[in-house]
C-alpha cells in the first residue's frame, strides 16, 4: 500500500502553503509507515535521489511513439505545463486499455530498489515496452510520481530542514541530531532509518550542535551618528556562512540552514581535525585565488557546494579557503557572552598558536578576516565603493561591545553593501517560463544601443512582481513581432532599469561585454526605447570600475 | 475558397458577426442587436438597442444588471427569422440558459458552439448535438493534457478536502454564476454534511437557479464576514476576486481552494497562491472538443477563445478537416 501512500502524502505536501501543516502530513507519514519505505521517502524528499533513468525528451518521444500523438502537439503541451513528466501523466490520463491494475500494491521501496534501476539492465525495446506495461498497470494517481522519478525531476516543496523538523517533533530528539545523522551518504535502508530515530544519542552527535546565527541588518542612517571608534569593520564576503565546529576531536561544518556540508569540503574538514584546540568559529567558506589573495566569484563556489566527496582535481580547480570572523567556544568554554573587541583578541591569539604548528599548515585553507580601519563615516564609504575591487559586496560593521546573540538583532551587526550597477535597457526577447512560471512569458532578453542598432546584452528572469509578470506577458502577446519555437521577438517599446554585480569584455557575446547577476530593478515605464543607454554607456561604466 | 468577407459570419472589430442579419454574438461592445449565447460578464456589454437570448439567459442577465435592457426571449430549438436568415438556440451545457446559435441560410448551416461542455451537469440543459456546415467552436481548454474527471468523482475531493480539516474553515473559491450552483447540486450527493456559506454574488445567483427549478443545496448568505474564522469544518463558497486583495488577510484559521479547469496544470495551481485546486470545469476538455467536432458533421471549422492554433493543426493532420480563418 505504500506508493499509495507516498503519493498522497506528496498530494498533501503539494496542497498546502503552510508550514505547520506540511510537518504534520509528515509526521503522521513517518508514524504509520514501515522503516524501509520511510527510509525511501526520507530520500526522495531531500532530494538524494536525482538520477535521471531517461530523458524527458525520450519520454515525450515514447508517448508519442506509443499512442500516436505528433511530438509538437505534445511540445506545445509542454509550454503550458513547464514539466515533461506532467504532460505525460496528463496525456496518459484514460490512455491505459488494461483494466487490472497489478501494480496498485507495490510498495515504494519495490519500485526504487527494483523496478525502476531494473530498467537500465534492459536494451530499448525492452525497455519501452516496460515502461509502457508500469503506465498501464500502474493506478494513474501514480503515474506523476512514477514519471518524475524516472527523469530524475522528483521535487516537491520542503526543505531538508522541514523533514528535519517531523522527524525531530515525531520522535522527539534535537533537530540538530536529526540533520547530523541525515548527513552523508544516507541509503535507504531499514538500518538507516532506526539510527536515524534511535533515542540514544552518542557524545559525537550531541558535540556537533551548532549555535544559533546571529545575522545583520541593512544599515540605517542612525548609525552615522555614532563614532566610528564604536564599530568594528570587515568586508562582506560572497560565499557561504558557516560555523566550523570541532569538539573532541571531531569536526561539523553547519549552513545557516541547518545543513551539515561536511563532504562537500572533505580537505577543510581533513585541515581543521589536526588542531590541538577544539573550537567554534563563525565565518564564510569561499573560493579563493591564493596567489592574489581575493575572492574568486560565487559561481565557482557553486561548483563544490553541490558536489559530493569532490575529488582531488575538483579541489585543486576550485581551490576554498575558510574566513573566520568570530569565535565563539573555545575548548569547552563558551565565550558569546564576551564583548566582541575581547572575542577578536581570542580570535587572533589562537589563530597565531595554530599558525605557528609548523606541522600543520593551515594558512592554506584558513585565516581569520581582514580588519578595516577608516578614520571617519566618509572614509568607510571610500572603502565601501572599493569593496568591488577586491571583488566583496561592501562592508560589514560590528558594535565593538556586542555580544553573540541569535537572530537578525537589531543594533550589532550591520551589511552595508555596495550599490549595484545599473543600465537601462529595452525589452527585445521574451521566452516561456518553465515550471511554477509555465505558460507565461517570464525570460526576458534586454538590449542596449549602437548607433540605430538594439543589440542584446543580457537576458534577466527575475525582479517582477507577479502582478507585473501578468501584465508584460499579456503585452507580449499582443506585441510579438516573430516566433522561433518558444521566443518571440519583441516590438522595441518597453525600457527596464536592469542592475547586476560585475561587467567584463567577453569575446563570446555580440554586444562584447558580459553582466554578473543581471536582474530587472525597475519597470520604466516612463522612458521611451530613445532613452536606454547605449553599448558606450556600458563601456564606460567597465572602464569607471577597473 | 471565399475571402472572410464572403462567410455568412466572420470577426470583425474583435467580435463575431452576420453582417446579412445585422447581428453580432456575445459583442464586447454596444450594438444594434446582439445575440447573447449566456449571461456571464465577459459575454455581454451595457448599451445594445436590442439583446436575444434563451428565456433563463434573460432572467440570469436582468437579476444581475437589472430590469433597463431591452431582451427578446426564445425557448431552444425555437426558430426565428432576420432578413431572412433562420436561427435558433440549442443548449450547450456550459451553465443554465446557455446556448449555441444555429444559422441557416440558403441552405448552408453554422453553427456557434458558445461556450459549451459535454460533462453531467444536472444545473441545466445537456449539451445538444446539432448537425452542421460551419462550425464555430471554442477552444478555452484545446490541448489534450485537459481531460476532466467526473464531476462526482471532484465533489468527493472536495466533500473530503473539508472533513479532513475539522478544524478549519473552507474557503472555494469559483465564479458565481453556474460553478457554483454545479458544484452545490453536486456537494448534495457526497458526505459532506456541514454548512454551506455563500458570498451575496453568489448567493443572489443561488436564488435565480432555484427560482427557476433547479435543485441546489440551500446555503447561508456570509452576512459578517469577521465570522469566518469560527465557521470551522464548514463551507464557504466565495468568487475569485476575492482571493486577491485584503479580503483573506485577517483570517487565521482557513484552507482555500480553486474550482476551475485550470487547477489540472501543477504550475498554474502553484502559482494561483490557494492551497488546493479542483480541476471541473464548465468547458469542454480536449476529447469533447473533438466529439463535437465530429458529431456534428461540420467539414470547416473555425476556432476562438484559446490556443486556437494547435487544435486546428491536429485537426488538419489527423482529421483531414478544413480550418478556417474569420478574422480576429
Amino acid at each position: 500500500m505504500s506508493l499509495k501512500k507516498f503519493s498522497e502524502l506528496f498530494v498533501d505536501l503539494d496542497s498546502s502553503n503552510s508550514t505547520n501543516n506540511k510537518i504534520e502530513v509528515l509526521k503522521n507519514y513517518f508514524f504509520s509507515n514501515d522503516p524501509i519505505d520511510n527510509s525511501w521517502a526520507i530520500y526522495l524528499l531531500t532530494g538524494k535521489s536525482n538520477k535521471r533513468f531517461i530523458s524527458g525528451r525520450y519520454l515525450k518521444n515514447l508517448f508519442s511513439q506509443i499512442y500516436e500523438y505528433p511530438v509538437w502537439l505534445i511540445d506545445t503541451c509542454y509550454l503550458k505545463v513547464g514539466d515533461s513528466a506532467e504532460v505525460i501523466t496528463l496525456l496518459l490520463k484514460n490512455k491505459s486499455t488494461s483494466r487490472k491494475k497489478e501494480l496498485s500494491n507495490i510498495s515504494l521501496n519495490e519500485l526504487l530498489s527494483k523496478t525502476i534501476p531494473d530498467l537500465s539492465k534492459l536494451n530499448e525495446e525492452e525497455k519501452n515496452l516496460q515502461i509502457k506495461n508500469i503506465w498501464e498497470r500502474l493506478p494513474e494517481d501514480y503515474h506523476l510520481i512514477f514519471n518524475k522519478i524516472l527523469t530524475g525531476t522528483f521535487r516537491v516543496g520542503v526543505s531538508i530542514g522541514l523533514i528535519t523538523k517531523s522527524i525531530s517533533k515525531q520522535i522527539n530528539i534535537d533537530e540538530e541530531i536529526i540533520s547530523h545523522r541525515l548527513m552523508g551518504n544516507f541509503k535507504p535502508s531499514i538500518d538507516s532509518y532506526k539510527f536515524l530515530i534511535n533515542k540514544n544519542i552518542n557524545l559525537e552527535e550531541l558535540n556537533s550542535k551548532p549555535f544559533p546565527f546571529l545575522l545583520a541588518n541593512t544599515i540605517e542612517d542612525k548609525i552615522f551618528k555614532n563614532s566610528i571608534n564604536d564599530f568594528q569593520f570587515e568586508w562582506k564576503y560572497d560565499g557561504i556562512r558557516l560555523q566550523l565546529i570541532k569538539r573532541s576531536g571531531n569536526v561539523s561544518l553547519w549552513t545557516r540552514g541547518q545543513e551539515l556540508v561536511n563532504e562537500s569540503f572533505p580537505e577543510l574538514v581533513e585541515k581543521m581535525s589536526h588542531i590541538k584546540d577544539d573550537f567554534v568559529l563563525d565565518g564564510e567558506l569561499l573560493v579563493w585565488n591564493f596567489k592574489e589573495q581575493i575572492a574568486l566569484d560565487f559561481s565557482l563556489l557553486q561548483k563544490r557546494i553541490n558536489r559530493k566527496s569532490p575529488t582531488r582535481s575538483i579541489q585543486i580547480k576550485y581551490p576554498i579557503i575558510f574566513i573566520a570572523y568570530d569565535l565563539l567556544e573555545i575548548n569547552g568554554r563558551d565565550i558569546r557572552e564576551i564583548k566582541l573587541e575581547n572575542r577578536r583578541i581570542e580570535l587572533e591569539k589562537y589563530f597565531s598558536k595554530w599558525q605557528n604548528k609548523t606541522e600543520n599548515n593551515i594558512s592554506d585553507i584558513f585565516k581569520i578576516c581582514d580588519l578595516i580601519f577608516p578614520n571617519d563615516w566618509p572614509d568607510a564609504l571610500t572603502y565601501k565603493e572599493k569593496s568591488r575591487e577586491n571583488n566583496t559586496e561592501g562592508l560589514i560593521i560590528k558594535k565593538k561591545t556586542s555580544i553573540y546573540s541569535s537572530g537578525r538583532k537589531k543594533g550589532i551587526w550591520w551589511k552595508y553593501k555596495v550599490d549595484p550597477m545599473q543600465l537601462d535597457a529595452v525589452l527585445i526577447y521574451a521566452k516561456g517560463g518553465s515550471g511554477r512560471r509555465a505558460g507565461l512569458y517570464t525570460d526576458y532578453s534586454f538590449a542596449l544601443w549602437k548607433d540605430e542598432e538594439l543589440i542584446k546584452f543580457a537576458s534577466a528572469y527575475s525582479g517582477l512582481t507577479n502582478i507585473e509578470i501578468k501584465e508584460l506577458d499579456k503585452w507580449i502577446r499582443k506585441n510579438t513581432l516573430e516566433k522561433f519555437g518558444p521566443v518571440r521577438s519583441l516590438k522595441p517599446e518597453m525600457v527596464f532599469e536592469i542592475s547586476f554585480e560585475k561587467i567584463q569584455i567577453s569575446k563570446r557575446h555580440k554586444s562584447g561585454i558580459a553582466v554578473r547577476f543581471p536582474r530587472i530593478t525597475k519597470w520604466r515605464k516612463d522612458k521611451k526605447i530613445n532613452d536606454a543607454d547605449s553599448l558606450e554607456n556600458a563601456y564606460e561604466l567597465m572602464k569607471k570600475i577597473s | 475558397m471565399r475571402t472572410k468577407q464572403e462567410y455568412l459570419i466572420r470577426y470583425k472589430d474583435g467580435n463575431l458577426y452576420c453582417e446579412l442579419a445585422d447581428i453580432w454574438i456575445d459583442p464586447s461592445k454596444p450594438v444594434k442587436k446582439a445575440l447573447i449565447t449566456h449571461a456571464h460578464f465577459d459575454h455581454f456589454t451595457f448599451g445594445c438597442e436590442e439583446y436575444i437570448s434563451t428565456r433563463e439567459t434573460a432572467i440570469l442577465l436582468k437579476e444581475r444588471v437589472g430590469d433597463n435592457i431591452k431582451i427578446k426571449t426564445f425557448e431552444y430549438g425555437e426558430e426565428f427569422k432576420i432578413n431572412g436568415i433562420n436561427i435558433s438556440f440549442y443548449p450547450s451545457g456550459h451553465i443554465l440558459g446557455s446556448s449555441q446559435i444555429r444559422f441557416i441560410f440558403a441552405e448552408e448551416k453554422w453553427l456557434i458552439s458558445g461556450d459549451f461542455k459535454l460533462q453531467k451537469d444536472e444545473t441545466c440543459k445537456q449539451y445538444e448535438i446539432v448537425k452542421t456546415d460551419y462550425l464555430i467552436s471554442e477552444c478555452t481548454f484545446g490541448l489534450p493534457i485537459f481531460k476532466w474527471d467526473e464531476s462526482n468523482k471532484i465533489a468527493n475531493d472536495i466533500s473530503k478536502w473539508i472533513t479532513n480539516s475539522p478544524e478549519k474553515t473552507s474557503l472555494l473559491f469559483c465564479y458565481s454564476l453556474g460553478k457554483a450552483q454545479r458544484l452545490l447540486n453536486e456537494i448534495n450527493n457526497t458526505n459532506f454534511k456541514g454548512k454551506i456559506y455563500s458570498h451575496g454574488s453568489i448567493h443572489k445567483m443561488n436564488n435565480s437557479y432555484k427560482e427557476l427549478g433547479i435543485d441546489i443545496r440551500d446555503t447561508i448568505k456570509i452576512e459578517n464576514k469577521k465570522k469566518i474564522d469560527e465557521l470551522k469544518g464548514n463551507l464557504i463558497l466565495l468568487p475569485p476576486s476575492l482571493s486577491k486583495g485584503t479580503y483573506l488577510k485577517n483570517f487565521k484559521n482557513i484552507q482555500t481552494a480553486f474550482a476551475s479547469g485550470w487547477m489540472s496544470i501543477r504550475a498554474l495551481r502553484k502559482r494561483s497562491g490557494y492551497d488546493k485546486g479542483f480541476a471541473i470545469s464548465d468547458h469542454a476538455d480536449w476529447d469533447g472538443i473533438l466529439e463535437v467536432v465530429k458529431k456534428s458533421e461540420a467539414k470547416n471549422v473555425f476556432f476562438h477563445h484559446g490556443d486556437s492554433e494547435a487544435i486546428s493543426k491536429y485537426l488538419v493532420e489527423k482529421e483531414s478537416i478544413n480550418v478556417l480563418f474569420l478574422g480576429k
